[in-house]
């Protein structure tokens, strides 16, 4: 045992002092190097993680998103239909309203020309009545004014008039 | 060597032919040489070596701590690489994250002394060194000696492996199972407790007993395996090395320099994986496994 520890030259202090350097090695690489770096990319890890899932759960929202926008969208579309619908049997209705208002006031109006016509006509038959009337008696006074008598001539005026 | 005619086995460290001589020699040798002395201490290259390696470390550790950012860029990504690397082979190791996780720093911490320690030896700083008046005349004792070329250096790595391991144990499994594991006392216990029940025991619990013994053994042998392993490999290199530089200087050792680069990450390698192996063994409880192997016994024969 003693050669062999002559031989190799084995020394207690020195085990001892390469112990303790190698201590020292395993502190300053286990705080300064391999603790904080185990922190940042446990850290990193987890915002890796977290943008993953983020960005899952991102995707389900605009998915989701997608599905509500088409709902809508087909909603509006359904309502719009509906109103559309509605619109045009409602300007069907007022169509047919006015269309029969305006025959109406077609009809009074013509109407009001008829009476107004007939209003017209009879005015002119009784001032043709008259003019006739006033010709006639001018006529038979200028025929008659020689030949026949006064009473005659009044009594035919009269026939004429009860005419 | 023989730059002034004499020769020297390193291995017996026995002189073959003393030549009086003024020039300076540099002997390949077993052990460390000293450059100095700290009180009782005696400073050796491969003690001094070991403090650059504690240098090299602490700077690579500062750059990392104060130059780590969340978005890595070069040296960190490297250095990360590596991490994850090395964490994803111990977890094959360990069979065990949670194992992994407790033991990787110590692990990786000696893969690194180990590696730049090795490494260190191989650098070409041939005239930093002292020259020194010796028996035969001047030698030169170079500064830089692998660290790993020193027996000191290895023990104390191995006595830390081992040591560790064991406290490791201690730490999982418990003291008196880690206890038992050498001294079984339990083994002896049961010889009055189920003698009757079973008279085999009468038989096996001195054989427990005797591979307690063997464990024990087995831990010294352990410390002695990584030791030996690591010196006899990183000294071996450099004596190869000078042999070749002795044949044809500079251009034959440049091969054998690849060859010992590979060499000395295999062993900083190999030296971590054991400690993790041996780790991991430390802190699995036999005894819960054996009472998991006999319920499975008794549900296969229910």
């Amino acid at each position: 045992m003693d050669s062999f520890i002559s031989t190799f030259h084995i020394d207690l202090k020195i085990i001892i002092a390469q112990a303790i350097n190698f201590g020292i090695v395993f502190a300053v690489l286990y705080f300064l190097a391999l603790k904080p770096l185990k922190k940042i990319m446990a850290e990193r890890t987890g915002i890796i993680e977290k943008g993953i899932a983020d960005a899952k759960e991102n995707a389900a929202l605009v998915a989701n998103t997608q599905k509500e926008y088409e709902a809508t969208i087909s909603k509006a579309r359904e309502e719009a239909h509906a109103i559309f619908q509605a619109g045009k049997a409602d300007a069907e209705v007022r169509k047919a309203e006015m269309i029969r208002m305006a025959q109406d006031e077609v009809n009074r109006m013509v109407d009001q020309g008829k009476k107004n016509l007939e209003a017209e006509k009879i005015k002119m038959v009784d001032e043709a009545k008259k003019e006739i009337v006033s010709l006639v008696v001018s006529a038979t006074e200028k025929l008659l004014a020689d030949q026949a008598d006064i009473s005659t001539t009044e009594k035919t005026i009269k026939n004429i008039k009860k005419a | 060597m023989t730059e002034n005619n004499t020769i020297k086995n390193p291995i017996a460290n026995t002189e073959i032919a003393p030549v009086a001589s003024t020039e300076i020699t540099h002997e390949s040798t077993l052990y460390a040489e000293p450059i100095g002395h700290v009180g009782s201490l005696t400073i050796t290259n491969s003690l001094f070596t070991t403090w650059v390696v504690v240098f090299i470390v602490f700077v690579i550790s500062i750059v990392i701590k104060f130059k780590s950012k969340l978005i890595p860029k070069g040296f960190q990504n490297f250095f990360e690489f590596i991490i994850e690397g090395a964490m994803d082979l111990a977890d094959q190791v360990t069979g065990d994250k949670k194992i992994t996780a407790r033991v990787f720093p110590l692990a990786f911490t000696i893969f690194l002394f180990v590696l730049i320690s090795n490494w260190l030896g191989l650098l070409p700083l041939g005239g930093f060194g002292l020259v020194e008046h010796g028996e035969e005349g001047l030698a030169f004792i170079p500064f830089i000696r692998s660290g790993t070329a020193d027996i000191n250096t290895t023990l104390a790595l191995g006595l830390v492996a081992v040591i560790g391991s064991n406290v490791f144990g201690i730490v999982s499994i418990g003291l008196w199972k880690m206890f038992n594991k050498y001294v079984n006392l339990k083994a002896l216990g049961e010889i009055f407790t189920k003698v009757k029940k079973d008279p085999t025991i009468l038989i096996s619990a001195p054989i427990m007993v005797f591979v307690g013994i063997l464990e024990l053994v087995g831990e010294l042998a352990k410390v002695a395996s990584l030791s030996f392993r690591l010196f006899g490999n990183v000294f071996a290199g450099e004596v190869l090395l000078m042999a070749m530089s002795s044949i044809f200087a500079y251009v034959l050792p440049l091969p054998f320099m690849g060859l010992e680069l590979f060499v000395g990450a295999i062993q900083a390698f190999i030296f971590a994986v054991l400690t993790l192996v041996y780790f991991t063994i430390a802190a699995q409880d036999h005894d819960h496994e054996e009472g998991h192997e006999e319920h499975k016994g008794e549900h296969m024969h229910a």
